[in-house]
């Protein structure tokens, strides 16, 4: 994570920090989804268990996150709600994908 | 449904082969979209048409990065600007919009040889892949289970995901290899690409991952300039929301945010 910068208004928070810390987070979910799928494709879950686990996952992730920042989010993150819960949607299909791979490596063929 | 027992060859032979070619092409893909990207040079503008598209984008830009950032400017300065802009008899906003409507057929700009070639160079290095990827797929691995999903889907999944089991009963979890082709597909090997090539090449991959599902969705790819049928109405646009900004100089503010920022720091 980049340093702390003071957010004062809009016009000051585009900096650079900013759209690294967003592709860091980016890069950390792609982590988590991967994790996730491998997870639940390794211990055979079906159906909405799995999609359980991914979201699991997902919260552990921001939870991390959290006491990583010392949970100052306005220092690094535009808000609370972007740094931790916005992206949810975006890794599903990466998950879904990871986690058809295992469980058919692992438990079926 | 009893369980259907998949033979251990089907596993080193099919599945893990697919997984394999599809991640090494789109690695594949991504060097060579970084190799064009090196070789890509600036164009020249030539034609007179495109001279006026660039005038006008710049035009365009302009009024809307002072609609953006005007808290940076004076008062006077930022008025004169505007009036420069916007003024009923001689800004440039009002003469641009009495442009007449351009034909939409130049207005493609497609006689621009460069344009196409770049144009030509992107759907190759998306279509033709994909277009490859499925006949090698359903050429050679069509016509047997390669897996399960893990989650319950209804009988309309079946056509797409079966394709080429004509057994009717069987589960809609068992699934052909042409769906783990598209599973691999949506679910994003690009992603994981992103991870492996690291940051540089971020704002590129996005670019042709939109533009991968443009054209998925059956929408042509418009180059970036020159789209628009009526500049008239664009400037227009821009002219009233330049004249409804409302402005203050930021500079003003700066006692207040100097002090509230002060005292974040100092009571921690």
């Amino acid at each position: 994570m980049e340093e702390p910068k003071v957010e004062l208004d809009d016009l000051e928070v585009n900096q650079e920090r900013l759209k690294q810390n967003t592709n860091q987070l980016k890069n950390l979910r792609v982590y988590g989804s991967l994790n996730a799928g491998m997870i639940a494709g390794i211990l055979g879950m079906d159906g909405w268990i799995g999609m359980g686990i991914y979201v699991v996952v997902f919260l552990i992730v921001s939870a991390c996150l959290a006491i990583k920042m010392n949970f100052r989010v306005k220092e690094y993150f535009k808000s609370s709600y972007d740094a931790y819960y916005s992206g949810i949607g975006t890794d599903l299909l990466l998950f879904l994908m990871i986690w058809v791979i295992f469980h058919n490596i692992v438990n079926i063929l | 449904m009893s369980d259907i027992l998949i033979d251990d060859r089907i596993r080193d032979w099919v599945f893990l082969p697919i997984i394999i070619v599809m991640f090494m092409i789109q690695m594949f893909r991504g060097l060579l979209t970084k190799y064009m990207d090196n070789k890509k040079t600036t164009q020249k503008v030539t034609s007179k048409a495109q001279v006026g598209e660039m005038i006008d984008k710049n035009i365009t830009q302009q009024s809307q990065r002072l609609a953006r950032l005007h808290g940076l400017l004076p008062d006077h300065s930022f008025k004169m600007k505007r009036a420069h802009l916007c003024d009923n008899k001689s800004g440039i906003l009002t003469k641009a919009s009495e442009k007449p409507a351009k034909d939409p057929m130049q207005s493609m700009s497609m006689m621009n040889p460069a344009a196409m070639a770049d144009m030509l160079k992107q759907n190759l290095s998306g279509i033709v892949f994909m277009a490859v990827q499925y006949q090698w797929v359903s050429y050679f691995f069509s016509g047997f289970v390669i897996g399960k999903v893990p989650f319950p889907l209804t009988q309309k999944f079946r056509s797409m995901l079966q394709r080429g089991v004509d057994v009717q009963n069987l589960d809609v979890r068992y699934i052909s290899s042409i769906s783990i082709y598209f599973v691999l597909l949506f679910g994003g090997l690009q992603k994981i690409q992103q991870l492996m090539f690291g940051d540089d090449n971020d704002e590129f991959v996005d670019d042709t991952q939109m533009q991968m599902q443009m054209q998925m969705m059956g929408m042509p790819t418009m180059p970036s300039f020159g789209q628009q049928n009526d500049p008239g109405k664009l400037f227009i646009a821009e002219r009233t929301r330049l004249e409804g900004v409302k402005h203050s100089f930021e500079l003003n503010k700066s006692q207040d945010k100097a002090i509230k920022s002060l005292k974040r720091f100092l009571i921690q």
